[in-house]
C-alpha cells in the first residue's frame, strides 16, 4: 500500500515538475493538447499539457484534447519513474490511446529510460551510467 | 524463403500461403495472415468433400493479390477437371477471398465446401526462434461469423472472418452446403480481419477491427497506377534494363510502409516477410536510393526515424539521446518487454546516415522547411556521434550494446557474428570501429555543416562541424590505412589496432568522401581487383582472407545494394568506368532474377558460374537491393544536383547503347537525362551476350560509329 502511494504521488509530480519547467526543446515542433486520464478504481483524474513549440502549459480539468493517453494511476508512475516503457504499455493494451499519434510519439520523449536517467536536454546529456 | 510459396502484402499486412492458396503453419512456418508482426492466421484450408484440391497456375495479379485456379483430383497425373475451382485474394488490413465454383458437367453436382481456421497468433520473433505462448486462446460464433481470439494479461489480439453467403460456423471454421446446376456457377466472399483489442475498461470503443469488410483493392490499383505514372520513365536500347526498372518501382510500392504517425505517407521497409517495419539503416539507405525517383520516401523517413530519435538513456534498447532507431516492432515480444524493439536503438551507422540523408534530401528537391522542421533531431544526432559514440573516447564511432541478452552485436550493416575479422579469421572483442561508419560520420559532419550554413543560419557549427570533420579525416587516413598493401582496413580493434582484412566496406569510404584524394587510386585498385570483383560485383570480403567463403553471409557474398553506394563512391572519385562496370555486372545479375534481385548471390568468379548464385536463405524482394537498380541508373547518368541544376555526366557500359530518364523529379521541376554508351569493360567472358562486356545486338550503322 505505501508502495502505491509512492508511485501515486510520482504521477503527480510528473505534473508539477512539467509544469515548473515552462519549455522543454524536446517538444519544440509540438502543437497541441494532450490529454492524460488516470485511473484509479472508479475515480479518474484528468491532466492536460498544451503545448505550444515546447512551451508547456500543464492544468486540470477538461478542455478539448488533440490525443488522450489512458492508464492506471499506478502504471503511469512507472512510467515515469522509467520502470515501464510507454511504447510497450502501449502496444500491450494496458495504456489506451486515442487521437494525434504523432503528438503522443513526441509526448512519450518525457519518460526516462530504464536506467533512470531522465530526458532533459538531449543536446547535452550526460553518458549512461553503465558505461 | 522457400519456394512455392505464395506472398501477397499491403505495408506489414502480407499473406504467404502454399500454391493452392492454403495456410497450414507450424509454429515456425514462416506462412499465414501477418499484420504488426503477429499472425493473425495459421491455418486457412479449403476442401471440397473432404479433399484438397490442386492448384493448376497461380496469377500473382500484383503485388497485393493473387488468383489460385484449382481443381479436384488426388495429386495424380488424371485430374477431375469437371469442376474449376478459382480462389482471388487480395490483401489490406487482413484479406479479402473471393470462392467461384465452375461447374462443367451436364450434371448438377452436390458439394460440400469448407474453410478450416485457426490462428496460433505468434509474434514473429517466435516463429523465427520457435517460443512457446504465454496467453490462452478463445474461439466464439456469433451472427455467422467466426472470432479467434488470444489474450495474454492486457495483450488481446483477435481474427474475424466472415462470408457473404451463409455458412455454418463452428469454432474451427465454416462450412457450405451447396449444389450447382450444370454448367452453372457458385461464388462466395470471405473476409478475414485483424484487430488489435483495446484493454478492458481503457476504451470506450469496441473491438477496433482495421476495417469492416469490403475491399480496398480498387484505390490499392489506382494508387499502385498513380505510383509508376508519376516516377520517371526510362527509354533504353538494352531491353533487359526496362523490366528491371520496373520490378523495382512495382517492388518499392510494395515494400512502403505506413508508419502511424506518418499522416498516410510511406518510407520504405526493409523486406519481405521478416522485415516488413521501419528500419533505420534500410529505410535511409534504401530512400538515398530511390531519391532520383521517389523522394518523398527520404520525407516521410526524416519525419518518423526523426519523431522516433532516442531522448534518453535506455540500456535494454540501447538508446541514447539523439540516436536513430534501428528496428520497430509491434509484436507480443516487444509489447512485454521481451524483446527491446518498442523501439530498438542498437545501430551505429544509421544515426549519421540520417543526417546524409537530410543534407541529400535537400540537394535534391529544395526543400529547406523539412530541413527547418527536423534541425533540432538534426543537431540531436550530429551532438550524438560525440557524445554517445566514441566509446573509446578517441574520436571514433564505436558499437557495444548494452542489452547483452537480447541487442544486437554487431550494428553496423555487415551485422552477422563472424562478418568482421583480421585477414587471418581472429575476431575481435567489442567495442569495435567499423571504417564504413567513420566515413558516414565524417559526410554527416561536413553535409551538416552545410546545412547549418544554409538552412539553420547558424555559422558557429558550421565551422566547427567542418573543423571536426577535417581532423577525423586526417585521423581516419593515418589510424585505418594498412601501409602495406595500402588499403583501408576493415576495422578498429579496443587497443587501436587493424582489423585488417580486405573488404568492400572500402567503396562506402569512397561514397563518404572520407579518403585522401591520394589513396584513392589504391582503394580503386582493390575494389576492381580479382580478390574483390568477382565480374558481378564486389565481394563484401575479399578472396584469400581467413574467413573467405563465397556464399558466406557478409564474408564473401556480392550485396547488390552494397554495390550500388560503391559505384556512388567511384563516381564520386571521378571512377566513372569502374562505376559503369560494377552497374554492368549487377545489372546484368538482375536479368537472372527478373529484374528483382537477391539480397545476395554467391561470389564466385562470373567466369566459373556463368550465373549468379542466388544466396540460399536471403529474403526478397529486399528494399536495398530494391533500390540497388535505381541507384546505379544514378550512378552511370552521372546525375548530381548542383545548385538548382541537376549535371548530366553519362558514363554507360558497353552494351547499354543509349539510356533516356526522363522525368527526373526535383527542385528543377521535371528534366530528362540523356546518355550514349562510350566505355567498353572486359572482354567476353560467358555464353550469354553480357552486359558490360559483350556489345549487345545493335544496328550496323552503330557498330560503325563504334568503330570509328
Amino acid at each position: 500500500m505505501n508502495e502505491r502511494t509512492a508511485t501515486s504521488d510520482t504521477a503527480t509530480a510528473f505534473f508539477e515538475q512539467l509544469a515548473e519547467r515552462g519549455h522543454e526543446p524536446l517538444l519544440g515542433k509540438a502543437h497541441g493538447t494532450v490529454c492524460v486520464e488516470l485511473m484509479d478504481g472508479t475515480s479518474t483524474e484528468t491532466w492536460l499539457v498544451t503545448i505550444d513549440r515546447g512551451d508547456l502549459t500543464v492544468f486540470q480539468g477538461t478542455a478539448n484534447a488533440d490525443c488522450t493517453l489512458r492508464a492506471s494511476r499506478e502504471l503511469f508512475g512507472q512510467v515515469v519513474t522509467g520502470e515501464v516503457n510507454a511504447v510497450a504499455a502501449v502496444l500491450r493494451g494496458a495504456i489506451g490511446i486515442e487521437g494525434d499519434s504523432e503528438l503522443l510519439v513526441l509526448f512519450q520523449r518525457l519518460f526516462p529510460g530504464r536506467s533512470g536517467a531522465a530526458a532533459t536536454e538531449s543536446d547535452t546529456g550526460a553518458r549512461g551510467a553503465s558505461r | 524463403m522457400s519456394t512455392g510459396l505464395v506472398k501477397i502484402l499491403d505495408g506489414n499486412t502480407f499473406v504467404v500461403s502454399d500454391a493452392s492458396g492454403d495456410i497450414d503453419a507450424s509454429r515456425t512456418d514462416p506462412t499465414g495472415l501477418f499484420s504488426y508482426d503477429t499472425r493473425y492466421l495459421s491455418k486457412w484450408v479449403l476442401t471440397i468433400d473432404g479433399q484438397r484440391l490442386n492448384s493448376l497456375s497461380t496469377d500473382d495479379l500484383n503485388y497485393f493479390e493473387a488468383r489460385f485456379f484449382l481443381v479436384r483430383g488426388t495429386g495424380t497425373v488424371y485430374v477431375d477437371a469437371k469442376l474449376s475451382v478459382i480462389r482471388q485474394r487480395a490483401v489490406g488490413d487482413g484479406f479479402h477471398e473471393e470462392l467461384t465454383l465452375l461447374n462443367h458437367d451436364d450434371q448438377a453436382v452436390d458439394l460440400t465446401v469448407r474453410f478450416d481456421a485457426a490462428s496460433d497468433f505468434a509474434d514473429l520473433f517466435e516463429v523465427k526462434d520457435a517460443l512457446e505462448k504465454k496467453g490462452t486462446y478463445s474461439t466464439s460464433v456469433e451472427r455467422g461469423e467466426l472470432e479467434l481470439g488470444y489474450e495474454r494479461d492486457t495483450f488481446a489480439r483477435a481474427t474475424r472472418i466472415s462470408s457473404s453467403v451463409p455458412a455454418q460456423v463452428d469454432g474451427e471454421g465454416m462450412t457450405f452446403k451447396l449444389r450447382i446446376e450444370p454448367h452453372g456457377e457458385w461464388t462466395t466472399d470471405l473476409d478475414v480481419v485483424t484487430a488489435f483489442v483495446p484493454a478492458s475498461g481503457m476504451s470506450r470503443s469496441r473491438t477496433r477491427y482495421a476495417r469492416d469488410g469490403g475491399s480496398g483493392r480498387s484505390n490499392m490499383e489506382s494508387n499502385l497506377e498513380r505510383w509508376l505514372e508519376t516516377a520517371p520513365r526510362i527509354e533504353c536500347s538494352w531491353e533487359p534494363l526496362k523490366p528491371t526498372y520496373r520490378r523495382s518501382l512495382v517492388d518499392l510500392a510494395a515494400l512502403r510502409f505506413s508508419p502511424p504517425i506518418a499522416g498516410g505517407q510511406s518510407l520504405p521497409a526493409a523486406g519481405l516477410p521478416w522485415f516488413m517495419t521501419m528500419f533505420g539503416r534500410d529505410s535511409i539507405l534504401t530512400s538515398l536510393q530511390a531519391l532520383p525517383f521517389k523522394p518523398e520516401l527520404a520525407a516521410t523517413t526524416i519525419h518518423a526515424l526523426g519523431t522516433w530519435q532516442g531522448t534518453r538513456v535506455d540500456d535494454f534498447r540501447d538508446e541514447d539521446p539523439g540516436r536513430i532507431l534501428h528496428e520497430a516492432r509491434y509484436g507480443e515480444l516487444p509489447a512485454f518487454e521481451e524483446r527491446p524493439h518498442s523501439p530498438y536503438f542498437g545501430s551505429a551507422d544509421a544515426t549519421p546516415l540520417y543526417v546524409v540523408l537530410l543534407d541529400e534530401y535537400e540537394r535534391w528537391t529544395g526543400d529547406t522547411k523539412l530541413v527547418r522542421e527536423f534541425e533540432h533531431e538534426a543537431r540531436a544526432a550530429l551532438n550524438w556521434i560525440d557524445q554517445y559514440a566514441d566509446l573509446m573516447g578517441n574520436g571514433y564511432i564505436w558499437y557495444q550494446r548494452r542489452n547483452e541478452e537480447t541487442g544486437l552485436e554487431n550494428q553496423c550493416w555487415k551485422d552477422s557474428w563472424d562478418s568482421i575479422s583480421y585477414r587471418d579469421g581472429r575476431i575481435p572483442s567489442f567495442p569495435r570501429a567499423t571504417c564504413e561508419i567513420q566515413g558516414y560520420a565524417y559526410d554527416a559532419k561536413v553535409r551538416g555543416a552545410r546545412l547549418a550554413r544554409l538552412v539553420w543560419k547558424d555559422a558557429a557549427l558550421a565551422d566547427r562541424l567542418e573543423r571536426e570533420a577535417a581532423e577525423l579525416k586526417r585521423r581516419f587516413n593515418r589510424d585505418f590505412w594498412v601501409e602495406s598493401d595500402e588499403y583501408f582496413a576493415l576495422a578498429l580493434d579496443t587497443e587501436g589496432k587493424q582489423v585488417d582484412a580486405l573488404s568492400s566496406n572500402i567503396g562506402h569510404l569512397l561514397w563518404s568522401g572520407i579518403v585522401d584524394t591520394s589513396k584513392a587510386k589504391a582503394v580503386v585498385r582493390h575494389l576492381m581487383g580479382p580478390r574483390l570483383f568477382s565480374g558481378w560485383g564486389v565481394r563484401t570480403l575479399a578472396a584469400g582472407e581467413g574467413r573467405y567463403n563465397p556464399i558466406g553471409y557478409h564474408v564473401g557474398t556480392v550485396w547488390p545494394f552494397d554495390c550500388s553506394f560503391i559505384a556512388w563512391g567511384l563516381r564520386r572519385y571521378g571512377f566513372k568506368e569502374e562505376a559503369a562496370r560494377i552497374a554492368a555486372g549487377i545489372l546484368d545479375a538482375a536479368e537472372f532474377f527478373d529484374g528483382r534481385l537477391p539480397e545476395a548471390f554467391g561470389g564466385y568468379e562470373r567466369s566459373v558460374t556463368r550465373y549468379p548464385v542466388e544466396y540460399p536463405t536471403a529474403c526478397s524482394p529486399q528494399a536495398w537491393s530494391t533500390g540497388a537498380p535505381l541507384l546505379l541508373l544514378r550512378t552511370m547518368l552521372g546525375l548530381e544536383p548542383i545548385g538548382d541544376n541537376l549535371v548530366v555526366d553519362p558514363t554507360l557500359p558497353a552494351g547499354l547503347g543509349y539510356l533516356e530518364l526522363l522525368d527526373i523529379p526535383g527542385r528543377w521541376g521535371r528534366i530528362d537525362a540523356f546518355g550514349r554508351e562510350r566505355v567498353e569493360a572486359e572482354p567476353p567472358t560467358g555464353l550469354r551476350r553480357q552486359l558490360g562486356s559483350t556489345p549487345a545486338p545493335r544496328s550496323s550503322r552503330q557498330r560503325a560509329r563504334r568503330r570509328t
